[in-house]
């Protein structure tokens, strides 16, 4: 297995991987750049109602402090995000969201799917005919490279993000740099487990897609169907998209945001330990029918 | 001892038979050629060898390990078809990866393939760039990797030009010779009838021939005959006891005696121009088991 695991290891490094996980550091940066640049607008001109930007009455003067005093409040707070130690918030977040999808979708499509469009598949199972194996270092392999992703944004982002706020012109950040390191190894260590859950939808869309642009688009769509499902208030608290929610507990974001998910999921409120519970069997039915599809004809 | 024992091995898919009870049995240290046309069910037959596919019905044996086994299909070195590669790892590294799928093996292993397989000067090129007689070494190196005690190559000479298929037909029988059995399906018919000691024809998914090249199934001396214009009449009146063939003054005569062919002609007062005795090649007499299965084919409404 070790063997095999380290066969699929090196088969990673190639252009494709490389370039989406470079492709997700640089939106992490961007993302970072923007929401400083826009809490440094916002701090400039506060938004204030129309009504009294003309008016000196007493009761205009208290919105336009609150004003400036909520403008104040978003970019401390997201100069305070941008430090090293808060910063994993973002990458884990965006890892455990859309974005972390879109890598893992594109990831599975040409390291899994890949293998039918290069007719390579025929053989990887000549050499190993243990075909759980090949499914279990299959998907090992996806998920240990969304994580390996997770940290490069992580580790990028703590070098340059504090940086990027102070070029900015955001307040000065008084706490020590690390200060949140634990709260964001948490929400990075609950990301983990969201990418070993879409690791595993994608390594099932591999045996269903058996293509790299089918694989790639049966996972995005299969997610992308429970984000829609999610926005169901009958049945959005079945959909997997509500069990990530609930077990990565994403609130809703301010300049710099945390995820990409939050804001398609209105279907009901699922609680932590439940949304780890679905995420976990979501997992599993995905693995069931990797397992299922995979023990027929794959080769035709 | 058996290497490859298949007893009534079927394969359908839905309503059609690809395999049908399909008996075979190789030895241990022989080149075995697997024969047919298009269609014929020989990649079926290789990919259930290989236990990519499972029988509908029938058994198969590898190297004494009834299937599906895993661990006889992983001591099997394998080329199906046109042999792909991942692109972007050169042709070494490919070779690393193909080895750590089975299990790995000893460094030194890569070098000997490698040489053996004539790509020793690209081995640090991407595969990208390789040409397809190049990828098809590679695919045979691929193959031999870890010294398997039995080979299955689907085409093994495809796209390789004449120098590279004497040297895969040099390569193929020092590896008998070491003991390795060769399990090969071919469409180069010259190829199977210089190198294999064995060949089966599998015609609509049934073996209809087996045996070694010279001596396959009808396969007999035949002579031919050539005799003046003016005596051709005579002649095929003279040969008729004989299965025969006639053009433009040439007999080919289904016998296997030049004497017995020349006594009958001078007993009728016809002097033959020239009588020789001929073997069909490999390849005249493919064709004609073919033509002959689809004949019946034919006959039978199939």
């Amino acid at each position: 297995m070790l063997w095999l695991l380290a066969a699929e290891f090196r088969k990673l490094v190639r252009p494709l991987v490389w370039g989406t996980a470079l492709v997700m550091v640089a939106f992490c940066l961007l993302i970072t750049w923007a929401a400083a640049h826009n809490a440094r607008a916002g701090l400039a001109s506060p938004r204030i109602p129309d009504i009294c930007a003309k008016a000196a009455t007493a009761q205009c003067g208290q919105v336009i402090a609150h004003a400036h005093g909520a403008a104040r409040a978003a970019a401390a707070a997201t100069g305070q995000l941008a430090q090293p130690g808060e910063v994993g918030h973002v990458a884990a977040g965006m890892l455990a969201s859309l974005p972390g999808l879109l890598l893992i979708a594109m990831i599975a499509g040409g390291h899994w799917g890949g293998e039918w469009g290069s007719r390579t598949i025929r053989q990887l199972l000549c050499r190993e005919g243990r075909r759980g194996r090949v499914l279990v270092a299959k998907w090992l392999s996806i998920w240990v490279a969304g994580v390996a992703t997770l940290l490069a944004c992580w580790l990028v982002l703590a070098l340059a993000a504090p940086g990027v706020a102070a070029a900015s012109g955001l307040p000065a950040v008084h706490s020590a740099l690390w200060a949140g390191l634990g709260s964001s190894a948490s929400s990075a260590g609950r990301a983990v487990v969201v990418l070993g859950m879409f690791a595993a939808v994608g390594t099932a869309a591999g045996t269903i897609g058996r293509g790299q642009l089918a694989t790639t688009a049966v996972t995005a769509g299969s997610m992308l169907l429970a984000l829609l499902v999610a926005g169901i208030a009958s049945i959005g608290q079945l959909s997997p998209a509500s069990f990530v929610q609930g077990w990565m507990g994403f609130e809703p974001a301010g300049y710099l945001p945390t995820n990409f998910w939050s804001r398609f999921v209105s279907g009901g409120h699922v609680g932590q330990l439940a949304g780890l519970a679905g995420v976990l069997v979501t997992a599993a039915v995905a693995a069931a029918i990797a397992r299922w599809r995979f023990a027929t004809d794959v080769t035709a | 001892m058996d290497v490859i024992s298949c007893e009534r091995l079927t394969k359908r898919f839905g309503v059609t038979v690809a395999v049908s009870e399909l008996d075979l049995d190789v030895s241990a240290g022989q080149i075995y050629g697997f024969l047919g046309p298009n269609g014929a069910g020989k990649t079926t037959t290789i990919r259930m060898l290989l236990g990519l596919i499972a029988p509908t019905e029938g058994q198969i044996r590898l190297l004494g390990r009834p299937l599906p086994d895993p661990r006889a299909v992983a001591q099997t070195g394998s080329m199906i078809e046109e042999p792909a590669f991942y692109p972007w790892l050169t042709g070494r590294q490919n070779l690393q990866v193909l080895a750590a799928e089975g299990g790995g093996c000893a460094a030194s292993e890569f070098g000997r393939v490698l040489e053996g397989s004539g790509l020793s000067d690209v081995a640090g090129r991407k595969v990208r760039a390789y040409s397809q007689g190049m990828r098809q070494r590679l695919g045979l190196a691929a193959a031999m990797l870890g010294r398997p005690p039995l080979l299955i190559i689907d085409e093994p000479t495809n796209g390789l030009d004449p120098a590279g298929i004497r040297e895969i037909r040099g390569l193929l029988r020092d590896l008998a010779a070491d003991g390795t059995t060769v399990f090969m399906s071919s469409h180069l018919l010259a190829e199977v009838e210089q190198v294999c000691d064995r060949v089966a024809v599998i015609v609509r998914g049934r073996v209809v021939e087996e045996g070694a090249p010279a001596g396959l199934g009808a396969i007999r001396r035949r002579i031919r005959v050539q005799v003046d214009a003016a005596d051709i009449e005579a002649a095929g009146r003279l040969l008729a006891r004989w299965q025969s063939r006639q053009l433009d003054g040439t007999f080919l005569v289904e016998h296997d005696s030049g004497r017995d062919v020349n006594a009958a002609l001078a007993a009728g007062g016809v002097i033959a121009d020239s009588v020789a005795a001929e073997l069909p090649r490999l390849e005249d007499r493919f064709l004609e088991i073919v033509k002959e299965e689809d004949a019946h084919a034919v006959a039978a409404g199939g």
